[in-house]
């Protein structure tokens, strides 16, 4: 499995344009939301007091009422994205089904607004575009790519992959399903518990099984994408049975990718709230270093989930797929 | 190993970054301010305070809980004296725990934490009390059961939290009835109200018949409605409870003997003078804490805290709190007089938390409790400031309870800001629920937002601006529209008001005031027209003004600033010449388009957006250094200052932030900079933008 993973990361660093790539293509979807909210903020902060102290720390008394009026994308500032809060609210919103799309969201409220979830959607659809293109490079042994090849393979293979990312959808709205009646059991049991531990346990635990469940219905899923590619299958429905197959056989060494690549992530989260709290953005410097460090952990990420697409790829390989 | 190593630390880091049980709750670099002298017993020029309650009606009880069966057997002698001056036949006895008896309750048929709807109800949740027999001891001894019938203020006939007996001859004024009341309980779960069990922790409070208060001429006893709180009269409490051994039991008063009995139980005797409730607490998990609080000058006090194990290690948290609200509240008003107090840390999943009765209080804690979200400091302080109010000075609560809640919330700010600093801001995150004001359940993993902190007052005006024009702050507890609008002005507007009034009169002012207040009406439950009376007399004018437009009014405040520079105009038009005649002077070329350049004519408006009237300062900073401090009385819509000669840089109304009620601070100050919008914009756009990179890719997780 580590070899696998050693694999798929030194694959990934002959080819580590495909992560400028990525994250180009992250930034520009971000942007369409980023940019107005900087015109709406400057707008709304013009000569206000509250303008100084939003520019040296943070003016709750400004922001509380400020987003009391947004109704849009505009509603996600908050003060939650601070630190490592981004990363606490994201995986709470996955986990809450608001992604992609509020498909699996229960409950009337939204948790999220339209817009940003319909950007969320386009991008997924990207990906999963993007997806054909990379798996080819990827299984490549000698590396290198261009724009033009990863577009070909990537429009390619996207009828079969985005075939196989709706089976994958299925999979993740069976388990939101299943887990409705199961999380209701666990708040149940969380309610009566004895001691407030037990039932931070339990619910951590309901949370972490929803998590589990995601992760495996990728898991399968991303191994099913690797198949369409190498082996050239037509069909996304055998490809994902015979991912499953692949993934019961090598259970561990499967997850195994997942659990490194996870702790990886959650390290850089940690690094990242480490480096965040000590930087302290008062002016255009302090702002481009900031700015410099976002994006270094956003291709940080990309890159632990390019990794874990190569390594899937030499895993298969080691495996005699 | 390796592996192992990184999980450990990475565990270490979580732990680490989310708990910090023991840690202090201070804002860093966070300095009080020296407090002024404590007034005790010798206190020149302020009311002196009284020796001992009027003690009108004490209560001999003896009850037996059992644990098994979830009931309470009680007997009580009340000894009731007649205050009034009419002699008295009719007499009304609250029996709160008949508000979970069914969902035909006046409780049940409202609204708020105890009127759950019929899908969350459990069979377990109901409870009731249930009154045996009433007889009026003494010569005169009768049978009163047989006169029993319950009161329905409200017009509910299936309410029977009032039951009224009638005795043969009535108790002439000054005169003593004893009354002995025999009754059963179940006691309810402890999920909907403050009383009630959860697995061996029992809170039980409201517990016993207990007459209303005879006031202003006319029996005080609402029935228990959705949200209200209660009113007593004070005496001598003096309290057997039997109950299976091996529990640890706390209780209003102090424990005068504790017997072990030959069925395999315990009896606790607790006694306290000068108290208008008694409350207790059983379980077998409490983990037991004490400290002592003897600060120079105030009364020594013993702090008992009955702490749940997974909460143990916030124990000092929790004793330093309280004695920081003995503290901060003994100087601002008057000190704390009893030789002990109880602090009850509730079971998971009580409903008891954060409530106060005399000597004794809940608090409330998460076992994941960072520092800088000050709990459970902040309900601590706030459940321990209402011995100050609710158990000194005891007010109506069901018809005045901003005059306790709004008093306690705040003192609570201002005791939390001198000694902990603005509070910090957090969102809990895979809890059970989001019942918690939206940030997440109780078991949630807090993550707390770095550098963000809220100044006093701050959470309060949220609530002020959203629903503070649906009710006038003063009026009867129950006529609020909703729970919601009772929270914001029981709670937040009336302690908003209060800041805004030791904004205006100043913080020696205020305090005067506040002692004045404390100590002249300490056990003698003063009225809304007290404080104001006490106000116009410490201060020597008439602050009626002020009351109507913010106690007695559902009117906003908001004050707003605009300005407006232009270049000093240069003549243009038809002007005497030196002969007298008119001469055309048009505008030189180079005086046009110039906007940027001096000199300028400056205009300042400060605009009263709301209807409450509140005199106003006004600072303006001009560009060739000179700061100017205008006042304005705020009784116009708008008022303009107008500063020849130089550009504003800076201009703000209430520079000092006096007017907390101001809903709106945030266009209270105007600068000329644009800079610092731009750099906001774009630090907090990129904070934005990096958030939204992380959401975008997480989708990648599905699909």
């Amino acid at each position: 499995m580590l070899t696998a993973l050693r694999a798929g990361f030194r694959s990934l660093g002959r080819n580590w344009g495909l992560v400028v790539l990525v994250l180009l293509a992250n930034l520009a979807f971000a942007l369409v939301l980023a940019v107005p909210l900087s015109l709406q903020l400057e707008g709304d902060l013009a000569n206000r007091g509250a303008s100084r102290a939003m520019m040296y720390d943070f003016d709750y008394d400004w922001w509380a009422q400020w987003s009391e009026q947004q109704r849009g994308p505009s509603a996600a500032l908050a003060p939650d994205l601070l630190g490592t809060g981004f990363a606490l609210k994201n995986v709470d919103l996955l986990l809450k089904g608001a992604l992609p799309a509020g498909l699996f969201a229960r409950g009337s409220r939204p948790s999220l607004d339209a817009t940003t979830l319909g950007v969320g959607a386009l991008y997924l659809l990207l990906q999963v575009f993007l997806t054909g293109g990379l798996l080819g490079v990827f299984r490549a042994p000698q590396g290198g790519w261009t724009v033009r090849g990863l577009a070909h393979g990537s429009g390619f293979y996207f009828g079969r992959l985005f075939r196989v990312s709706l089976l994958a959808l299925a999979a993740a709205g069976a388990f939101f399903a299943l887990n409705a009646p199961f999380a209701r059991w666990v708040d149940g049991l969380a309610r009566d518990a004895v001691s407030e531990k037990t039932a931070v346990a339990l619910n951590l635990g309901r949370h972490a099984v929803l998590l589990l469940a995601l992760v495996l219905a990728h898991m399968v899923s991303s191994h099913a994408k690797v198949m369409v590619v190498r082996e050239e299958r037509l069909s996304a429905v055998l490809a994902f049975l015979s991912s499953l197959g692949f993934c019961a056989r090598n259970f561990l060494s499967a997850l195994g990718q997942y659990l490194v690549v996870g702790a990886l992530g959650i390290g850089l989260v940690a690094l990242f709230g480490a480096l965040d709290g000590r930087l302290a953005i008062v002016g255009w410097r302090s702002q481009l270093v900031a700015l410099v460090l976002f994006e270094a952990f956003v291709a940080a990420r990309i890159a632990l989930r390019l990794g874990l697409l190569a390594s899937q790829v030499e895993l298969q390989q080691a495996r005699g797929r | 190993m390796r592996t192992r190593t990184v999980g450990v630390l990475l565990a270490a880091l979580a732990g680490v970054a989310l708990a910090f049980p023991g840690a202090r709750a201070a804002s860093p670099g966070h300095v009080s301010t020296p407090l002024p002298p404590v007034a005790w017993r010798d206190a020149p020029g302020l009311p002196p305070l009284p020796e001992v309650s009027p003690r009108n009606a004490s209560y001999t009880i003896e009850a037996r809980l059992d644990p098994e069966k979830r009931t309470i057997a009680g007997t009580l002698v009340l000894e009731w004296r007649n205050p009034s001056d009419q002699a008295l036949s009719t007499f009304p006895f609250h029996l709160y725990w008949n508000a979970f008896r069914n969902n035909f309750s006046t409780t049940a048929r409202g609204e708020g934490r105890r009127a759950p709807g019929d899908r969350r109800r459990e069979d377990r949740t109901f409870g009731w009390i249930q009154v045996r027999s009433v007889r009026l001891l003494g010569d005169a001894e009768q049978d009163l059961t047989p006169t029993v019938r319950y009161l329905a203020e409200d017009g509910n006939a299936d309410d029977r939290t009032v039951m009224e007996v009638r005795t043969a001859k009535p108790i002439a004024p000054g005169a003593t009835g004893r009354f002995r009341i025999e009754w059963d309980s179940l006691v309810p779960h402890g999920s909907i109200g403050r009383a009630g069990w959860v697995h061996d922790y029992h809170f039980i409070a409201q517990w016993f018949p207990k007459i209303g208060v005879f006031w202003k001429g006319e029996w005080n006893c609402h029935p228990f409605y959705p949200w209200t709180e209660f009113f007593a009269d004070f005496g001598v409490y003096d309290v057997k409870l039997t109950l299976p051994r091996g529990f640890v039991v706390g209780a209003t008063g102090r424990l005068e003997s504790k017997t072990d009995n030959s069925d395999g139980t315990e009896t606790f005797r607790f006694v306290q003078e000068d108290v208008h409730d008694f409350a207790w607490t059983a379980s077998r998990r409490f983990v037991e804490r004490h400290s002592r609080f003897d600060d120079p000058g105030y009364p020594p006090v013993d702090v008992r805290l009955l702490v749940q194990p997974e909460h143990a290690p916030l124990a000092e948290r929790y004793l330093e709190a309280t004695k920081t609200a003995l503290r901060t509240y003994g100087t601002w008003s008057a000190p704390y007089p009893y030789p002990q107090i109880t602090v009850v840390d509730p079971a998971y999943g009580s409903s008891s938390v954060g409530m106060e009765y005399p000597t004794l209080f809940t608090g409330g804690a998460s076992v994941l409790a960072p520092p800088e979200l000050q709990s459970p400091e902040g309900v601590t302080i706030h459940e321990a400031g209402h011995q100050f109010w609710y158990g000194l000075v005891a007010n109506d609560e069901f018809e005045e309870a901003w005059l306790d809640e709004g008093f306690n919330s705040y003192m609570d700010m201002k005791a939390s800001d001198h000694s902990l600093g603005p509070g910090g801001w957090g969102r809990r995150h895979f809890g059970d629920d989001d019942r918690r004001g939206g940030r997440g359940g109780r078991t949630g993993v807090p993550a707390v937002a770095p550098g963000v902190r809220m100044a006093r007052g701050s959470e309060s005006l949220v609530g002020l601006r959203e629903g503070g024009e649906a009710d006038v702050m003063a009026r009867k507890a129950w006529k609020y529209r909703d729970a919601g609008s009772y929270t914001l002005n029981s709670y937040g507007k009336p302690a908003l008001v209060l800041q805004t009034l030791e904004g205006l009169l100043g913080e020696e002012t205020i305090v005067k005031v506040l002692r004045t207040y404390a100590r002249r009406y300490r056990v003698a439950h003063p009225t809304t027209a007290d404080f104001i009376a006490t106000v116009d007399e410490v201060t020597g004018q008439d602050w009626r003004w002020f009351f109507d437009q913010t106690f007695f009014s559902a009117d906003l405040c908001d004050y707003a600033v605009e300005v407006k520079s232009e270049p000093v105009r240069t003549p243009a038009g038809w002007f005497e010449g030196k002969d007298g005649k008119l001469e055309l002077r048009s505008p030189r070329k180079k005086d046009r388009g110039k906007d940027d350049e001096g000199p300028f004519d400056s205009r300042v408006t400060v605009v009263r957006k709301g209807e409450v009237l509140l005199p106003v300062e006004l600072r303006v900073d001009l560009a060739d250094g000179r700061t100017v401090t205008e006042r304005w009385d705020g009784r116009d819509r708008w008022a303009r200052f107008r500063y020849e000669g130089a550009k504003v840089v800076r201009a703000m109304v209430d520079p000092q932030r006096k007017i907390a009620i101001d809903v709106d601070p945030s266009n209270n100050e105007w600068i000329s900079d644009e800079r610092p919008a731009r750099r906001a914009a774009t630090k907090w756009a990129a904070r934005y933008l990096f958030w939204l990179q992380n959401l975008l890719e997480l989708h990648t997780v599905v699909g």
